[in-house]
């Protein structure tokens, strides 16, 4: 245990760099230098990443979207994986970092669904439901410092109501009209609130597609590790459905016209 | 300048199980009411993570907590704060005081003195004898009543904005008079709106929205209260001590 | 078909046919072979007494220990098995010290008389890997007087677990009658004086000695001073005005 509360409280970029890139940042540590704390501290990180899930409220329910990749470091490993998963009638989450910790999470996810379904009390979980169940699973793990190393945003409608939260390997939780994990906080939360705020209630579900997939455009043009190859969740009042991985266009044309690197000299 | 090379090698990292989350909380006591305020603006480093995330919560009818630091703790905190209270009005047939519920929280953040919760906590409401009161904690349960406190983000900026408006520090009483103890609630409302309309413009984390949550005592009427606009009363019994909730817009650069 | 009643008395926690504890009730017929014991309420506190049966000349009387202190505004006095009442005792003193610690307030009568019932049924074979507390049920009822929030209470526990509150109640040998007389003699505004009068006189009616200040004990709780054991001055001074 460290006892110094300046210890505490750093941002924990310091110790998850979902993207491997050397050297990670160090600062002094007042950590334990105990041997044996030593020999029974789990360190982790991420193995196989996925990157960047984006989404966001429109008229009729919630869309989110994310790549088919999945990375081993700056490896583009996987490249057929979906990142997108239903849960139950009314709900798809999305999950970046580790994928064998996501995968984990799924196998929960269907067991609690499965025992739901078993009861036949005509009650079924529904986006709220799965995120706090999530929540408790993601901060139960922390706090055992064993977390599942992921960003999850969780999306539905039930009872007529648009659902659509956050939470990630610390337990963190919240809620917004849109949400953006890992490189899409940085890149695409922007775009989306340009696009998306104050514009919940009108937005339809062709220009919220137009929104996610200029997004997931600029994303693969700017994220080294993502792949232009995704796919989009929609959940309405009708339910969840999720589509065949597409492409993007994209045209690198511009390319030509950028000095300062490659092979041009002036 | 460190290369690729200088780090081959093994490395080792450790999770770091906390993190911060920005924005401010603060109480102010009156004599007979307490003003319990938070912005709802929730971020990591330089993300906002969300524009409204409250950190003031009403635990019964008289007592109100505020929550700060490491989100995911905090809302576990008032989780299983809430959980002792229901439990207290099963075994004991009443709501616990609020003296006894500042005494509570500490039993519990000092239950977890090597593993803490990551959060500073203002406590605000009415107590048994009808004082407005306030009660602030730091991480592993001190605790000590109070006039005012800030914490927080941006406790820096405001606790000594408190300390010169509130216990009038560095101010020399006109000849003859002498300075309240308390203030009346119109200029409370006010200290607490240019505090975090101050925070927010100083600030990078705090802003976006705030609430205002005011507690009256038994009785009181509701002078200072009159016209103020998006006023919500969240009280559950008339007879009682009353509970509002005032949210303010604040700017959300 | 149904076994005999004997053979209900086998296993403590076992109904009998007519849907009856035997050793609970047992245990409830031993209290009114204990000692008589007194408890009043009046609007200024409460007061317990009881009888210390002096069975020899050569017994310390001041050895009898049967009203005592669970917390400073918590008494309690017992008839019955007065050692099973230590265990209870000594719980409901954790309970109101743990209270204290953790709420910064002291515990209602209440509840102090609640967690002490929650022990009376923790008899009985254990379940599965819990260790069995108590082989049999507790052979006391206890009066628990105390002052809170609510103004002075009286409480009576007995071995069933079940706890009510009283005006005035009396427990032990000779309970019945002195019951009848509290009844007769009991009225709302009392003064701690005349509680304390009523409480000497009805021990007087139903002890075989003559009464006096080495065979009784009188103690109080009010919202002043909290719980106290009358000194044998105070009590003789009182014996003397009966």
């Amino acid at each position: 245990m460290d006892h110094f509360p300046t210890n505490w409280g750093r941002p924990r970029n310091d110790a998850f760099d979902a993207y491997a890139t050397f050297p990670i940042h160090q600062r002094p540590s007042n950590g334990p230098k105990d041997a044996f704390s030593q020999g029974v501290q789990r360190t982790q990180q991420p193995i196989v990443t996925g990157t960047s899930v984006l989404a966001i409220k429109f008229k009729d329910g919630i869309m989110m979207a994310a790549d088919n990749l999945a990375s081993y470091g700056s490896l583009a490993r996987f490249k057929d994986v979906q990142r997108l998963q239903p849960v139950g009638e009314y709900t798809v989450i999305g999950a970046g970092g580790d994928m064998s910790d996501f995968q984990y999470i799924q196998s929960l996810l269907d067991d609690l669904v499965v025992e739901e379904f078993t009861n036949q009390d005509g009650h079924g979980l529904g986006p709220k439901e799965i995120h706090e169940y999530l929540s408790q699973v993601m901060y139960g793990r922390r706090t055992k410092i064993n977390p599942l190393w992921n960003s999850i945003l969780v999306g539905g409608v039930k009872d007529g109501q648009r659902f659509l939260a956050y939470v990630d390997l610390l337990g963190t939780t919240y809620s917004a009209s849109t949400l953006a994990t890992g490189y899409g906080a940085y890149i695409a939360q922007p775009l989306l609130r340009r696009a998306v705020e104050g514009r919940e209630d009108t937005l339809t579900q062709e220009e919220a597609t137009k929104i996610i997939e200029d997004c997931m455009r600029v994303l693969f043009y700017r994220d080294a590790r993502s792949l232009n190859k995704y796919q989009i969740a929609t959940i309405t009042a009708s339910g969840a459905s999720i589509s065949d991985s597409k492409a993007l266009e994209t045209s690198w044309g511009f390319a030509e016209g950028i000095r300062g690197y490659g092979a041009q000299t002036q | 300048m460190s290369s690729l090379n200088d780090v081959a090698g093994p490395q080792q990292r450790q999770f770091n199980p906390y993190t911060e989350n920005g924005g401010t909380i603060l109480a102010i006591a009156g004599t007979d009411f307490s003003v319990i305020a938070g912005d709802t603006r929730q971020s990591e480093g330089y993300n906002i993570q969300t524009r409204y995330a409250p950190k003031v919560f009403r635990l019964t009818d008289r007592a109100v907590l505020a929550v700060n630091g490491f989100a995911a703790d905090g809302n576990m905190f008032v989780k299983k704060v809430k959980q002792r209270l229901e439990w207290y009005r099963h075994a004991h047939a009443k709501d616990m005081p609020l003296h006894a519920i500042a005494r509570l929280i500490q039993t519990m953040l000092y239950a977890r003195r090597f593993f803490p919760y990551y959060v500073y906590n203002i406590l605000g409401g009415i107590e048994d004898d009808g004082s407005g009161a306030v009660y602030s904690f730091d991480p592993v349960g001190s605790y000590e009543r109070e006039t005012c406190r800030a914490a927080g983000a941006a406790q820096s900026l405001v606790q000594p904005f408190l300390d010169n408006q509130i216990y009038f520090k560095n101010q020399q009483p006109a000849p003859g008079t002498s300075f309240p103890a308390h203030l009346p609630l119109p200029i409370v409302l006010k200290l607490v709106i240019d505090s975090f309309t101050g925070a927010t413009e100083r600030h990078i984390e705090v802003g976006d929205g705030l609430e205002m949550y005011v507690v009256l005592a038994k009785g009181r009427d509701l002078s200072g209260l009159e016209g103020i606009v998006g006023l919500q009363e969240l009280s559950t019994k008339s007879d009682g001590e009353r509970i509002f909730v005032i949210r303010r817009e604040l700017k959300k650069d | 078909m149904f076994l005999t009643r004997s053979e209900y008395d086998r296993g403590v926690n076992t109904f009998s046919p007519e849907g009856r504890l035997f050793q609970v009730e047992y245990a409830i017929e031993a209290i009114k072979l204990g000692s008589t014991t007194v408890g009043v309420r009046t609007p200024a506190g409460v007061v317990l007494g009881v009888e210390k049966r002096v069975q020899s000349p050569l017994l310390e009387s001041a050895s009898i220990e049967k009203i005592m202190e669970i917390d400073a505004h918590l008494g309690c006095a017992m008839s019955g098995l007065t050692a099973d009442a230590r265990t209870m005792v000594d719980h409901a003193r954790v309970t109101a010290q743990n209270h204290a610690f953790t709420y910064d307030e002291r515990i209602r009568v209440e509840s102090a008389t609640q967690a002490v019932c929650d022990l009376a049924l923790r008899f009985g074979e254990s379940v599965h890997d819990e260790e069995a507390m108590m082989s049999r049920p507790f052979g006391v009822a206890l009066l628990i007087a105390g002052v809170d929030e609510q103004g002075p209470q009286l409480f009576h526990t007995d071995p069933s677990g079940t706890f009510m509150r009283y005006e005035a109640k009396a427990i032990g040998s000779g309970s019945e009658a002195a019951q009848s007389e509290l009844q007769d003699k009991w009225h709302k505004q009392m003064t701690l004086r005349e509680a304390h009068i009523l409480t000497l006189r009805v021990l007087k009616q139903v002890m075989e000695e003559k009464l006096d200040q080495h065979n009784v004990q009188l103690a109080q709780v009010t919202p002043e001073k909290g719980f106290e054991i009358l000194d044998e001055v105070r009590l003789k001074e009182l014996v003397d005005d009966m």
